[in-house]
C-alpha cells in the first residue's frame, strides 16, 4: 500500500506545474522587456499604421483608366490564367492543340493555368496587389462580365488597346461589342458565354426538371447541388420569385435568402459548390444542381452520357467571361496578341466544338452546324455525334436566349448585404 | 568573450528565432488586429476607426460554427490519441527491427499534398465509388447510405490528416522509457495493466500533451476537410473566415474572426497546460 501511495504521488507530482522561474527573475525580465517596449512605438501607433490602401493608391493603379503604351515587340512569354475546362484540349496526349498554334505561329511562351475556380475567389486572391500595385502575377485573366465591371470600377484592369486586336472589331458578334459591363470594350474582349440553370441527370431524377422549385423538391433531399457563387444561386432563387434579378432590391433579396434557408437547414441540398459541382454530378452524387450550359455538354460527352441541361421555366441567366489584362501586368502586348488570335475563326471553331459555349466570334455557330453535317458526310458518326451534343448548348436557340436575364449591377453597399444574405445560407 | 558578456550568450542564440517570430508573427499580429478595427471597401480603402464592434457582431453571428469547430476538434484529438496511443506503443516497444520502416510508414502519407490525401477520401468514398458502389450492388447497404458530406467523414478526415501528428510525439516520448521499470513494476507485483497506469503511461504524458496540442491545434482552424468532405452542416469556423477573407473581401471581419479564433486557442492550450503541466513538454 505504502509504495502504491508513493507512485500516485509521483503521478500528482508529474501532472503539477511547476515553478521555473522565481518571481524575483520575473520581474528582472520583465522589467527588460518593458524598457525594450517602451522604446518603440506604442501599440496604437503601430496599429494605426497598417491601413489598407483605397483601390489604384499604387504606383501601377495611377497610369489606371488610361492606355499605357504597348511596348514595340512581344516579350515572348504570356501567363494565361482560366477556369479549369475551358480550352480545347487533346483528349489523348493532354495538350492544347489551338494554343499550341498560337504559339507556334507568334514564337511566344504560353503558360496556361487553369488557376479560376470561383470568380470572388480569384478576386480575393489577386486583390491585395492589385490595390498596391504591385505587377500581378498573369497577363491575362477570364472574369464573368460582374467582376469585369467591378475590376473596372476600382481600376484593377489596363485599358486595351484596339489597334492591336483587329480581329475583334472585324468578327466579334454585335452581342458582346459594346456591353454593359465594360463600355466600348475599353478594358475586356469576350472569351465564351453561356447559361447557368439546372443539370440533372435524368435516371436519378426518375423525371424531366423544368422549374427550379424541383431543386428544392424534397424527394430529392441530400442529392442537389447550389453555387456557391452568390450571383448565380441568388438570382435563380430571384427569377423563381419572380424578381428580375438586374432590379432587385435588398429586401428581395431576402426573400430569396428565406426562399432558401429552409431548404438548406432541412439538408436539402448536399452542398454549396465551385467548379467542383462537375465531379459530383458526373460521378452521381447529386442528382440535380445548378450547372453552367457547356460543362454539361462536355460532361455528356467525356463523363456521363446521361446528364442533361435545362434552362429553368422562370428563366437562366446569361453571363460572358471576358479576357482581360490586369493593371501593370509584365507582358501586355503578348496579352494583346493572345486576345487578337481568338477572334480569328480559325481559332475559335476548334475551341467552341470543344468546350460547348456561346463563341462571340461570328460565324462560329454555323460552322458548328456545318461541320457537323461534313462529319455526317463522309460517315464519322462519332464526330458528327459529338457535335450534336455540343450544337446544343454552343448554338443558343431563340427561345432559349429570350429567357436569359442579366445579373444586377451591385453597388458594394449592396453587395456587403447581399453577401450576408447568402451567407446565412451557406454555412449551417 | 570577455566573463562580464557572458550573459549575453543565450540571448544572442535567441535572436534568429526571436526575428523570425517578430517577423512571422509578431508583426501579422499586429496588422490583423489593426484590420480587424478598420472600416471601409475596396474603392475608399480602410482607415483604422477602432471598431471594437465588429467582435461582438461577429460572436453573435458565428457562434455555432465556432463550438462546432472546438468540438470536432476534441473529438479529433481523443479519437487521434485513441487510435494513435496503440499505434506508437507497439512500434515502441514490440517494433523491433521494423521500427524504422513501422515510422516510415505513419510519415508517409506526408509525402503527398494535404489536399489530394483529402479528395482521395472523397474519390474512395463517393456514394457510388468503387467502396460503396459495390456494396450497394451487393445488397449490403442502403442505396442512400453515404458518408460524404456528414459530420462522420470530416471528422475522420481531420483524424486521418491529423494522425501521424499524434503518434511521432507519442513515439519519441515513449521510446525513451528504460523497460527496466515496467519490469521493476511487475517484479514488485504490479499487474501488466497497473504497471502501465502507474509507469508507463505518466513517463508519456510529454508526448500525450504534444501530441494533442499538435492535433488540436491544426483541427480547430482546418477549412479543407470540411469544405471537401463535408456540407452545409459541417461548415466550420476556418471555412467561414476563408469565406469573408476571399470571396466577400470582408478584410475587418475575417481578421476578427481570426483573431478571436487564436485567441480561443491560446486560452484553451493555457488552460489545458495549468492542467496537464507545461513542464510536460520540456522534461
Amino acid at each position: 500500500m505504502a509504495e502504491e501511495t508513493k507512485m500516485e504521488r509521483a503521478i500528482a507530482r508529474a501532472f503539477r506545474p511547476r515553478r521555473r522561474m522565481s518571481r524575483r527573475m520575473f520581474l528582472r525580465q520583465s522589467g527588460r522587456g518593458a524598457v525594450i517596449a517602451g522604446s518603440a512605438l506604442t501599440l496604437p501607433a503601430i496599429l494605426a499604421a497598417c491601413g489598407i490602401g483605397p483601390a489604384g493608391s499604387g504606383s501601377a493603379g495611377a497610369s489606371a483608366g488610361s492606355a499605357a503604351a504597348l511596348p514595340s515587340a512581344p516579350a515572348g512569354t504570356l501567363d494565361f490564367a482560366n477556369w479549369p475546362a475551358y480550352i480545347d484540349i487533346d483528349e489523348e496526349t493532354g495538350d492544347y492543340p489551338t494554343l499550341a498554334a498560337f504559339e507556334e505561329a507568334e514564337g511566344i511562351d504560353v503558360t496556361y493555368t487553369e488557376a479560376i475556380n470561383d470568380n470572388e475567389e480569384f478576386f480575393g486572391l489577386v486583390q491585395p496587389d492589385l490595390a498596391a500595385g504591385n505587377p500581378p502575377q498573369y497577363d491575362l485573366i477570364v472574369m464573368t462580365d460582374w467582376m469585369i465591371e467591378k475590376m473596372i470600377r476600382l481600376g484593377y484592369l489596363s485599358e486595351l488597346d484596339h489597334s492591336r486586336l483587329p480581329n475583334f472589331d472585324a468578327n466579334a458578334l454585335d452581342l458582346y461589342k459594346d456591353p454593359w459591363w465594360d463600355s466600348g470594350n475599353a478594358h475586356s474582349v469576350a472569351w465564351q458565354s453561356g447559361i447557368t440553370g439546372i443539370g440533372y441527370n435524368p435516371t436519378l431524377t426518375g423525371r424531366e426538371i423544368t422549374t427550379f422549385d424541383d431543386l428544392l423538391d424534397p424527394e430529392f433531399a441530400g442529392s442537389v447541388g447550389m453555387f456557391s457563387e452568390m450571383r448565380d444561386t441568388m438570382s435563380l432563387t430571384l427569377l423563381s420569385l419572380g424578381i428580375d434579378p438586374e432590379e432587385a432590391t435588398v429586401e428581395q433579396a431576402a426573400q430569396a435568402r428565406d426562399k432558401l434557408l429552409t431548404p438548406a437547414q432541412a439538408g436539402q441540398f448536399r452542398n454549396f459548390y465551385g467548379n467542383e459541382y462537375y465531379d459530383e454530378l458526373a460521378n452521381g452524387n447529386l442528382a440535380l444542381t445548378i450547372a453552367w450550359s457547356g460543362d454539361v455538354s462536355q460532361m455528356k460527352l467525356y463523363d456521363n452520357a446521361d446528364v442533361e441541361f435545362v434552362i429553368p421555366e422562370s428563366g437562366g441567366m446569361l453571363w460572358v467571361d471576358n479576357m482581360a489584362v490586369p493593371n501593370g501586368a509584365p507582358h501586355p502586348l503578348d496579352a494583346h496578341l493572345m486576345m487578337n488570335f481568338w477572334y480569328d475563326l480559325e481559332s475559335a471553331v476548334p475551341l467552341t466544338e470543344y468546350v460547348g459555349y456561346f463563341s462571340p466570334v461570328s460565324g462560329v455557330a454555323d460552322r458548328v452546324l456545318e461541320d457537323k453535317e461534313a462529319a455526317e458526310a463522309e460517315g464519322d458518326t462519332e464526330w458528327a455525334a459529338a457535335l450534336e451534343v455540343i450544337a446544343e448548348t454552343a448554338t443558343p436557340s431563340e427561345e432559349a436566349l429570350a429567357n436569359v436575364h442579366n445579373y444586377r449591377r451591385l453597388t458594394e453597399e449592396e453587395e456587403a448585404e447581399w453577401n450576408d444574405l447568402f451567407n446565412e445560407v451557406v454555412a449551417g | 568573450m570577455p566573463r562580464r558578456w557572458r550573459w549575453l550568450i543565450p540571448y544572442l542564440f535567441l535572436i534568429p528565432g526571436g526575428l523570425w517570430l517578430l517577423a512571422f508573427f509578431v508583426v501579422p499580429m499586429l496588422v490583423m488586429a489593426s484590420v480587424s478595427l478598420q472600416e471601409g471597401s475596396l474603392g475608399t480603402g480602410y482607415a483604422l476607426t477602432w471598431n471594437f464592434g465588429v467582435y461582438p457582431e461577429m460572436i453573435q453571428q458565428w457562434a455555432p460554427q465556432f463550438a462546432r469547430s472546438l468540438w470536432y476538434a476534441l473529438v479529433v484529438t481523443v479519437v487521434t490519441l485513441a487510435i494513435g496511443y496503440p499505434m506508437a506503443y507497439t512500434i515502441a516497444f514490440r517494433g523491433g527491427r521494423f521500427k524504422s520502416i513501422l515510422l516510415l510508414l505513419v510519415i508517409l502519407p506526408f509525402f503527398t499534398a494535404y489536399i489530394i490525401r483529402t479528395l482521395s477520401w472523397k474519390l474512395i468514398l463517393a456514394d457510388n465509388g468503387f467502396l460503396f458502389g459495390t456494396l450497394k450492388d451487393g445488397g449490403i447497404l442502403d442505396e442512400g447510405f453515404r458518408i460524404i458530406a456528414t459530420p462522420l467523414a470530416v471528422i475522420s478526415g481531420l483524424t486521418y490528416n491529423f494522425l501521424p501528428f499524434m503518434v511521432l510525439p507519442l513515439y519519441v516520448a515513449l521510446e525513451k522509457i528504460d523497460p527496466k521499470l515496467v519490469e521493476a513494476a511487475t517484479d514488485l507485483y504490479a499487474s501488466r495493466v497497473q504497471a502501465f497506469l502507474r509507469v508507463t503511461l505518466p513517463l508519456s504524458m510529454p508526448g500525450v500533451f504534444a501530441g494533442s496540442l499538435l492535433t488540436f491545434i491544426p483541427s480547430i482552424g482546418d477549412f479543407i476537410n470540411s469544405e471537401i468532405l463535408g456540407s452545409r452542416a459541417t461548415t466550420m469556423i476556418g471555412q467561414i473566415i476563408q469565406r469573408l477573407f476571399l470571396n466577400n473581401n470582408a478584410y475587418p471581419e475575417a481578421s476578427a474572426l481570426g483573431f478571436m479564433l487564436m485567441a480561443a486557442v491560446l486560452g484553451l492550450v493555457f488552460v489545458y497546460a495549468r492542467v496537464v503541466g507545461a513542464d510536460q513538454l520540456t522534461r
